[in-house]
């Protein structure tokens, strides 16, 4: 191809791709060997290619017992699911039981408390009473236990004599 | 086995599963094929996409549904299977191989064969979304409408995609 050519080269894919050859193309082809020649050999490229691209999908089929291997799988996975209830059964009544335990500890949490007047004013005497003893403990020995020196601290309180003082 | 099959076969006018495969088996299959190249992995995607369609009954019903329901599962079966493999391939073999050679059982001689790897690997070198619209347009059966229902996209816009695709194709089959 010339190298006034070289805008006719995608034309020329065009052509042989779509099998039309538009009105400039045409007009050039009939002054240009090589453009002719090349067009030829780009349409025999597509053609080729045109045939060989179905073989891309159809190179292969299906085996021969592919619908029955098919059926039967889907009638396995039916039989299967049929062949289990008591799966089903054994799930809606563990689903049940939480169910039900479930209720009770959440009656039991939020249950309320109800107490009579006479039995609030007992429970309250109850509270306020201090033992007959308790007097007796306020004794001297109360105060010795009040300052005893927690752990840690010193027992004796020497006092340091400073220089100054001496 | 064979009493399953027995069996399942002479219950499938029931459930009408039997008539779907007939009908849309070849087409499924070709297009796992297209995605993944290989016989084994497309039979499984497809089996897989059929075993699927089972739990709804609904759409065994309806004949016109089911076949772009069935044509959109195993589109995406097939891509997932493929990342799959992918990244299987890529964390086994890493230190032996960049390409696996594909056994194609349609070419005709090793000529073709060859012709068809390279073919298979410009393709997975395309763009994704022209390569999408390529591997589903050369099913059988599978026209522009269809192709676009499976991508959600419009037919004229799968039109001029594979059109591009082809361009590219062929400047890279040089």
């Amino acid at each position: 191809m010339k190298n006034a050519c070289e805008r006719w080269k995608d034309p020329l894919r065009e052509a042989a791709l779509t099998g039309t050859t538009p009105k400039d193309l045409e007009e050039h082809l009939r002054s240009c060997a090589k453009c002719s020649a090349e067009l030829d050999e780009e349409r025999a490229r597509a053609a080729r290619l045109d045939a060989l691209l179905p073989l891309v999908a159809r190179g292969a089929e299906p085996s021969a017992d592919f619908r029955a291997r098919v059926v039967a799988g889907a009638e396995a996975a039916r039989e299967g699911k049929r062949a289990r209830p008591w799966q089903a059964w054994a799930l809606a009544g563990a689903a049940a039981v939480v169910l039900v335990i479930g209720v009770v500890m959440y009656r039991r949490t939020t249950q309320t408390i109800s107490f009579s007047v006479s039995e609030l004013a007992a429970a309250q005497k109850l509270a306020e009473w201090r033992a007959p003893s308790d007097g007796l403990l306020a004794t001297p020995g109360q105060e010795i236990l009040r300052t005893m020196p927690r752990l840690g601290e010193s027992y004796l309180h020497v006092p340091v004599k400073t220089d100054e003082e001496e | 086995m064979s009493a399953l099959i027995a069996r399942a076969e002479a219950r499938s006018p029931e459930t009408g599963l039997g008539e779907r495969i007939a009908e849309n088996q070849r087409r499924v299959f070709q297009i796992a094929y297209s995605v993944l190249g290989n016989a084994a992995d497309a039979e499984d995607v497809a089996q897989e996409a059929f075993l699927r369609a089972c739990q709804k009954s609904a759409l065994l019903r309806d004949t016109e549904k089911f076949r772009g329901w069935v044509n959109r599962i195993v589109f995406r079966l097939a891509l997932n299977r493929k990342r799959g493999h992918w990244r299987r391939l890529a964390r086994d073999t890493a230190w032996q191989m960049n390409e696996t050679p594909t056994m194609v059982d349609g070419a005709k001689d090793a000529e073709q064969q060859v012709m068809l790897d390279r073919l298979r690997r410009e393709i997975e070198r395309l763009p994704g979304k022209l390569r999408s619209v390529l591997q589903l347009s050369i099913v059988e059966e599978m026209e522009a409408a269809d192709v676009g229902a499976v991508l959600g996209i419009p037919a004229g816009t799968v039109r001029s995609r594979l059109h591009t695709a082809r361009k590219l194709l062929l400047d890279a089959m040089k």
